[in-house]
């Protein structure tokens, strides 16, 4: 890791109640704090996160942007074994910071530097269960000036080193070595959050968790309204045959000579970039 | 009588409840002991309908969709063929509307 | 594989612990558990309440209303702060039979201001309101936990309970058991009787949403006033009954069938539900109403002669656990019930701790018939079998429907009959001897009256 002494790993844990209920009349989105928690892919970035800090003999502290509810989620954090946590506040009235993975990532880079120094290793969940879009990650190592890796399926730390390993299209794989300091999102597979042991459980039932204000220096940007894209319908003249039958067969296009879809499979970018290209100029795009 | 506003499926049902699948199964049937059962109450009686009956006169069930309340053990004509209990803590149905 | 509750399940054999983690350990966090944490929490004793659910109430299922009185007790101002989703200000019983029904419907707007008589709520919001007051008295409550042994010394005290959490055995000097209607901790100290089928219901239940003020117009009340409805003759020859109550914008329509009348019916519970719902009386209620759950939960209906033993050597049983439920005909109540002998439970071994004589936790069982809680029990105790019988549940049903219809069709020129004469054609018609009435009249009067 990027400092030898106890490097610090930190997992973000978003606070969503997957279970939300959406008035199919008004739109307006119901949730309820008591069936809220982390996502499944948060809850293996913290199990990776235990699993490295005590491989690097590091420290694990659980990070959340969140009301107060969700106190619960680092309870549970700090009962499968985290080292601290922190609990970054909004109040749960105002939804546009933890909307924004920029301001969000803004929120938590400042908490985290202030409170708990620089970090080594940031992990969280892919995907958050509702209205993330997976941007906060990203939005993150760019505050942090780390490196980041995405969309992670396992993690693996063994003498200073940490491997990825990223689901790619076609059933491939893409193994990465993540130089540190990093932020990694996961997705969520391969392994499944510890059970916490009772005394460890009783114990964070007691602890007080610490809490920083999520001051945010700039308005996040407001969407006031979304519209699907739609282009506007185009007018085609008739085709010009007489018998009718002829019309609606040129119409459906039946019978008519086509290009069959033309696949490129080669391991090579350069000739699949070349083949790309050749097959756009061929169309008349270039 | 109005029918437009008959019943929804089962599936549809059950869809509103959420259900928080643990990796062990809570409820065991030992089959065995189901194919010289000749009432089979669990497979009606179950109000989440999680008991099936096989063509060999066995019993198919699940457990991901159970509301842990007992029906089928207490029920259970062949002896102790339900082997039944809770889910793993947090694990489970959670009920809102209770 | 883990440790795992369950009907074969054993308590273990430990040795004394030197030093009990608690005071007092409190198995289930539903309105029994909740009450007797507090009450030993605010008698400055250590508490743990486990809880198998995420959270206070996800496991629970009801049906229909909380009446306050002993919150009274419990928490004084608490229907200033208590979750509540409608006051019940109008209360109907009634009678279905075919197409017809007969309704006794009361209402007193008195219930719908303080000190109010009873509510509807969300368990999982009620329970967990119930269980936020033992923690701030200083109970530490610990959720998705599931208390799955007792540990229990050779000499056969029990001290502790064994969770299905990795390093999970936990020491108390106490252990109040309120851990519902299939208390696997009340049968490994053996203190149940036996037969739980034969006096066990299971109720369903579908919480369908409707805009508030239609709720309001289809029953005739309006801002916080809410309605429940007992209902009899609705499941189809099954022993049982139903009851459809208002939340602020959804209704609650469920049965409560008994489990021995269902396996020999061989119909499935939603399809009786279905039935009731289509019912001409019940189908303009929940008409174009949306389905936002379905749950289903046992219920312990048979009442005092059913009951476990209460108190064990350093336990005791609350709640469901001891089938608290009072099943009663025109008195259906059960959380009341869970939260008084709850309370009594902590008073109980509040007592006996603080005394350090845990022979004292037997007061617990005069405490309850000091009470409502098993006076109610004691004076009800035949109701049960008469509600559940075969001829309340079949026959009574259809003979006041008969009767009253034969009281009000109108039948010009010919001239009205007594009504002695139609209770007796009703009767005849229903199959009922006006003998066996009489007697279930005696019997009814001697438990209500």
């Amino acid at each position: 890791m990027a400092e030898p002494l106890r490097p610090l790993v930190v997992a973000l844990l978003r606070w969503t109640d997957a279970r939300a209920r959406i008035d199919p009349l008004s739109g307006e989105v119901e949730t309820d704090p008591r069936g809220a928690g982390p996502s499944e892919a948060d809850r293996c970035a913290l199990e990776h996160a235990l699993r490295i800090a005590e491989a690097a003999a590091g420290r694990c502290v659980a990070v959340t942007l969140a009301p107060e509810p969700a106190e619960e989620l680092l309870r549970d954090a700090l009962a499968c074994g985290a080292d601290a946590v922190l609990r970054v506040d909004v109040p749960s009235w105002d939804s546009r910071v933890p909307d924004s993975g920029a301001t969000t990532a803004r929120a938590l880079a400042h908490a985290i530097r202030t409170e708990l120094g620089e970090p080594s290793l940031v992990l969280t969940g892919d995907h958050s269960a509702d209205r993330g879009t997976g941007s906060t990650p990203a939005f993150l190592a760019a505050e942090l000036g780390c490196a980041q890796a995405l969309g992670l399926v396992e993690l693996s730390y063994a003498d200073g080193e940490l491997l990825a390993l990223r689901r790619l299209d076609r059933g491939r794989r893409e193994r990465l070595a993540v130089p540190l300091p990093a932020v990694c999102s996961v997705e969520p597979a391969g392994l499944r959050l510890r059970r916490a042991a009772l005394p460890s459980t009783l114990a964070a039932r007691t602890a007080t968790i610490p809490v920083v204000t999520g001051s945010v220096a700039a308005e996040p940007v407001t969407a006031h309204a979304a519209r699907p894209f739609r282009p506007r319908a185009k007018e085609l003249p008739p085709p010009p045959e007489a018998d009718p039958r002829l019309r609606l067969l040129r119409l459906t296009g039946a019978h008519e000579h086509r290009e069959p879809p033309r696949v490129v499979v080669t391991d090579d970018p350069a000739e699949a970039a070349d083949e790309l290209l050749e097959y756009l100029r061929g169309k008349g795009y270039l | 009588m109005n029918q437009r506003y008959g019943d929804v499926s089962f599936e549809d049902r059950m869809s509103h409840v959420d259900f928080r699948v643990a990796e062990q199964p809570h409820i065991v049937v030992d089959t065995d002991v189901c194919r010289s059962c000749t009432t089979k109450t669990c497979v009606h009686a179950c109000p989440a309908n999680l008991f099936v009956p096989t063509a060999e006169g066995g019993i198919l069930f699940n457990y991901e969709q159970c509301f842990e309340c007992g029906t089928c053990y207490l029920m259970c004509d062949g002896g102790n063929a339900i082997s039944w209990s809770y889910p793993d803590g947090g694990q489970g149905v959670v009920f809102r509307h209770g | 594989m883990r440790d795992r509750a369950g009907p074969a399940s054993s308590a273990v054999t430990v040795a004394e612990p030197e030093r009990p983690q608690f005071d007092a350990i409190v198995v289930g966090a539903g309105p029994a558990g909740s009450a007797a944490a507090l009450e030993l929490a605010r008698a400055g004793h250590s508490v743990a309440l486990l809880e198998r659910g995420p959270f206070p109430g996800s496991k629970n299922v009801y049906g229909g209303v909380v009446y306050g009185r002993i919150l009274d007790e419990l928490i004084p101002g608490w229907y200033d702060e208590m979750p509540v989703q409608r006051w019940v200000t109008r209360r109907q019983t009634m009678l279905l039979d075919g197409e017809r029904s007969m309704t006794v419907d009361f209402r007193s707007q008195s219930w719908g201001r303080a000190p109010y008589n009873g509510a509807t709520t969300y368990r999982a919001e009620f329970d967990d309101w119930l269980a936020g007051h033992a923690q701030k008295a200083g109970a530490v409550l610990v959720p998705s936990t599931v208390a799955t042994r007792l540990l229990r010394t050779e000499r056969g005290r029990i001290v502790g309970v064994r969770t299905d959490r990795p390093d999970g055995d936990l020491t108390a000097k106490v252990v109040i058991a309120c851990d519902g209607v299939n208390s696997f901790l009340a049968k490994q100290a053996g203190l149940f009787p036996g037969d739980q089928a034969a006096h066990t219901t299971l109720g369903v239940k579908e919480t369908l949403a409707l805009p508030a003020r239609t709720i309001d117009e289809r029953f005739g009340v309006s801002g916080h006033e809410g309605v429940d409805i007992e209902m009899l003759g609705c499941t189809q020859g099954i022993p049982g009954g139903g009851f459809l109550y208002t939340n602020s914008d959804t209704l609650s329509v469920g049965l409560v069938l008994g489990l021995q009348g269902l396996a020999k019916s061989g119909k499935r519970p939603e399809e009786v539900l279905a039935e009731l719902k289509r019912h001409p009386s019940i189908q303009p209620l929940v008409r174009g109403a949306e389905l936002v759950e379905y749950s289903a939960h046992l219920i312990p209906e048979g009442g005092y002669d059913t009951m476990p033993q209460l108190v064990g050597d350093g336990l005791l049983v609350a709640g469901d656990a001891a089938a608290m439920c009072l099943a009663a005909g025109i008195w259906l109540e059960g959380v009341n019930f869970a939260m008084g002998s709850g309370m009594y439970a902590g008073r109980a071994a509040s007592k006996a701790l603080s005394s350090g004589d845990l022979g004292a936790l037997r007061e617990y069982r005069g405490l309850l018939e000091s009470s409502f809680v098993l006076a109610d029990h004691k004076k009800l105790r035949k109701a049960p079998e008469l509600v559940l019988s075969e001829r309340v549940q079949q026959r009574y049903p259809g003979l006041v429907c008969d009767l009253v219809e034969l009281m009000f069709t109108v039948e010009n020129p010919k001239p009205k009959p007594g009504v002695r004469k139609l209770l007796r054609a009703s009767a005849k018609r229903n199959g009922v001897k006006m003998r066996e009435l009489a007697r279930d009249a005696l019997t009814g009067l001697r438990s209500f009256g």
